[in-house]
């Protein structure tokens, strides 16, 4: 009786997720798409959205093996993913959820391979855990790209990226003429090994703490890229500290989150506070005056261009593609810009 | 007659938490200047009380021999829709209310699982955790709820010059302290977390207990779940990830025992405050992150052996037991 339950929980449970990723059975690939699907449960049960099938008799299946569902911009991407993907009639992209773990990305990864997928795009969790699951791909005769972050050095691999180096630049080279001399400031890195958070940092360090021996960090620590662990770190120094300058931080959540400290706090009006990525919270931020700079990194021009270059590898125009989007620093001069942007996608209330 | 060193052992016993506590407050003092001053203590506090008051649930529920994995997820759940709600309706009561009600409702259905279907607390908790963290993701796609409006009062605010959120850490101290010292409810939990069979057998309504214990740590995680989301100013469904270890290291470190049957409130508080504490000092003068990890560990772990050494054969457990004895 017991496994009999069991059997039919598990059954439901796999009937209800094909059921919610594949909207229509009309073609034939969509019909190989979900037997395959269906054959293998790791893939059913971690499968988390996919685009309308197309009625073309051409359709490329795409994998996306997202990063971390949970996390806010790899979500943000995954959904842009899935929008870009309805412009090409004959693209049908399925989305996986990597679960911020190596080992659940690189199995995702194998399942996208032994379901023959087209192209599998990869958003590594640990660039190098996925190094040789992404060279299986390659060696499979599947296309392969990664993105955010790219994957250096993977033969017959294509990329998608930002350059994490390039967003943390931008600011650096504002922050050299807006940091008063002398200036006391705080740092806040993000996950330590992770390929964004360590370009960020190196970028700040060459490009603004080299050249500004005046600047003196009061307080510097890893916030994971979490507002709350922000927040608390930032109650600490304000503690500790009667002078700071600047906030320096690898993304916007954790610049938010230390933000929300000093807001409206004596002594700190004047407060310069710089992120990365260009959240809706950010450019609210910056717009009403309270953060001074962020790089946009925007999931739209990233799934754009993800999907611009797997058409491009499907149909062989191209046979190797690696591509930046373009740094767009966000100041109090062009946030309403990107507010505005944010409010037409719904994530900012009009 | 008891000789002065058996006095001065029962003192050790009874407050050693409370001197390893103390010994840290004057370590941290001499280590940096601003440790005592007014503003950093209210922002130890500040930041102790979401981790406080899953504690309590935690302590709650590991006296009566049971445990909860699922506070963490269960209170992003209940502060995603709580701020949901307040955005919905502009009410701060309704708002509070609906948090209470997810963390009432998701502790129920732990409750029946560990409960009635005799699953254990830590496989069930296991996959509440999943199943709130997930439904807190698919309701807001991942995204962070922003512009919060006067929702931050309950973490930002203060009453004079007390910040609202220590004053919600105060009142449920000592409403956490009367039920396990002063009522009989309270005092069973001991004993159902001592021998579950041997309550049964004393005519101890283990089930209905279990169940009330559930509850009661639901209400605490909603809380903790509004205090959390205001504190922050946004509605974030991947926030506070692992903070049910936060919950169970401040009621373990406080002395709570995990065999069950064994913990107080004031220990429990003495706890938080010595991870609070921890976490500050290494803050303020300025310990890298991941030397930061290894002093929290070795401390928490000192500490935990130290008072577990202590502590002589006559436990909590025996006097509250006996309490228990001479009430019937």
């Amino acid at each position: 009786m017991t496994a009999l339950f069991i059997s039919m929980t598990l059954a439901t449970g796999l009937l209800a997720g094909c059921g919610n990723s594949n909207s229509s059975d009309s073609t034939d690939s969509a019909k190989q798409n979900a037997s395959e699907t269906e054959s293998d449960s790791e893939a059913a049960e971690a499968k988390t959205e996919s685009t309308d099938e197309t009625s073309s008799g051409d359709t490329y299946r795409v994998a996306y093996i997202a990063r971390a569902q949970s996390d806010s911009f790899a979500a943000w991407l995954a959904n842009e993913m899935l929008t870009a993907a309805e412009q090409y009639d004959n693209i049908a992209l399925d989305v996986f959820d990597g679960q911020a773990d190596d080992e659940k990305e690189n199995a995702a990864i194998e399942n996208a391979i032994t379901n023959k997928y087209d192209a599998i795009i990869v958003q590594p969790n640990n660039g190098e855990a996925q190094r040789p699951y992404v060279e299986q791909i390659v060696d499979a005769g599947i296309i392969a790209i990664t993105t955010n972050a790219r994957i250096d050095g993977i033969e017959g691999a294509s990329s998608v990226d930002a350059d994490p180096y390039k967003q943390a630049a931008v600011n650096a080279t504002l922050a050299l003429e807006q940091v008063p001399e002398n200036a006391k400031v705080v740092v806040l890195n993000g996950p330590s090994g992770n390929f964004h958070a360590d370009e960020r940092r190196k970028a700040w360090e060459a490009e603004f703490f080299e050249k500004r021996s005046d600047v003196e960090i009061v307080g510097e620590q890893i916030a994971n890229w979490n507002k709350d662990e922000a927040v608390q770190y930032m109650e600490d120094w304000v503690s500790s500290t009667d002078q700071i300058d600047a906030i320096i931080s690898m993304n916007d959540n954790m610049a938010a989150g230390a933000l929300e400290v000093v807001a409206g706090k004596e002594g700190f009006e004047d407060i310069l506070c710089y992120g990365v990525d260009g959240t809706a919270e950010a450019c609210l931020l910056i717009e009403e005056g309270t953060m001074t700079a962020t790089c946009l990194q925007s999931a739209i021009d990233l799934a754009e261009l993800n999907m611009e270059s797997v058409h491009k590898l499907l149909t062989g125009e191209e046979t190797e593609i690696n591509v930046d989007i373009n740094e767009v620093l966000i100041t109090q001069e062009n946030a309403s810009e990107y507010v505005k942007m944010y409010k037409e996608r719904g994530l900012i209330e009009e | 007659m008891k000789t002065k060193s058996q006095k001065r052992n029962q003192i050790m016993e009874k407050y050693s938490i409370f001197i390893v506590l103390l010994v840290m407050i004057i370590l941290c003092s001499i280590l940096n200047e601003n440790f005592l001053t007014p503003n950093n203590l209210s922002n130890i506090m500040k930041q102790l009380a979401v981790a406080t008051i899953l504690a309590y649930g935690a302590m709650l529920l590991i006296i009566s021999g049971m445990l909860d994995l699922s506070s963490g997820a269960v209170l992003a759940l209940s502060g995603v829709l709580s701020v949901s709600v307040y955005k919905s309706t502009g009410s701060l009561i309704i708002a509070f209310l609906a948090a209470i009600l997810i963390g009432i409702l998701c502790n129920l259905i732990n409750a029946v699982m560990v409960t009635t279907f005799h699953t254990p607390p830590f496989i069930a908790t296991l996959a509440m955790q999943t199943v709130a963290r997930g439904i807190a993701l698919l309701y807001t796609q991942g995204q962070n709820i922003l512009q919060l409006g006067n929702y931050t009062v309950f973490g930002q605010g203060t009453i004079g010059p007390v910040p609202i959120s220590i004053i919600f850490m105060i009142i449920i101290t000592l409403i956490v302290w009367y039920i396990l010292r002063h009522t009989r409810f309270g005092r069973s939990l001991y004993a159902i977390g001592g021998n579950e069979e041997a309550s049964v057998a004393s005519g101890i309504p283990v089930s209905k207990y279990k169940y009330i214990v559930f509850l009661i740590n639901g209400i605490l995680v909603g809380i903790a779940g509004v205090l959390f989301m205001s504190r922050v100013n946004a509605g974030l469904p991947n926030g506070a990830v692992g903070y049910e270890m936060e919950g169970l290291t401040a009621a373990i470190v406080g002395g709570t025992s995990f065999s069950g049957g064994v913990g107080t409130t004031m220990g429990t508080l003495a706890g938080a405050f010595i991870v609070g504490c921890l976490n500050n000092i290494m803050n303020l003068i300025g310990v890298d992150s991941y030397v930061q990890q290894i002093i929290k560990g070795v401390i928490i772990a000192l500490s935990v052996m130290w008072d577990i050494h202590s502590k002589s054969k006559k436990t909590t457990k025996i006097i509250l037991t006996e309490e228990i004895a001479q009430d019937s």
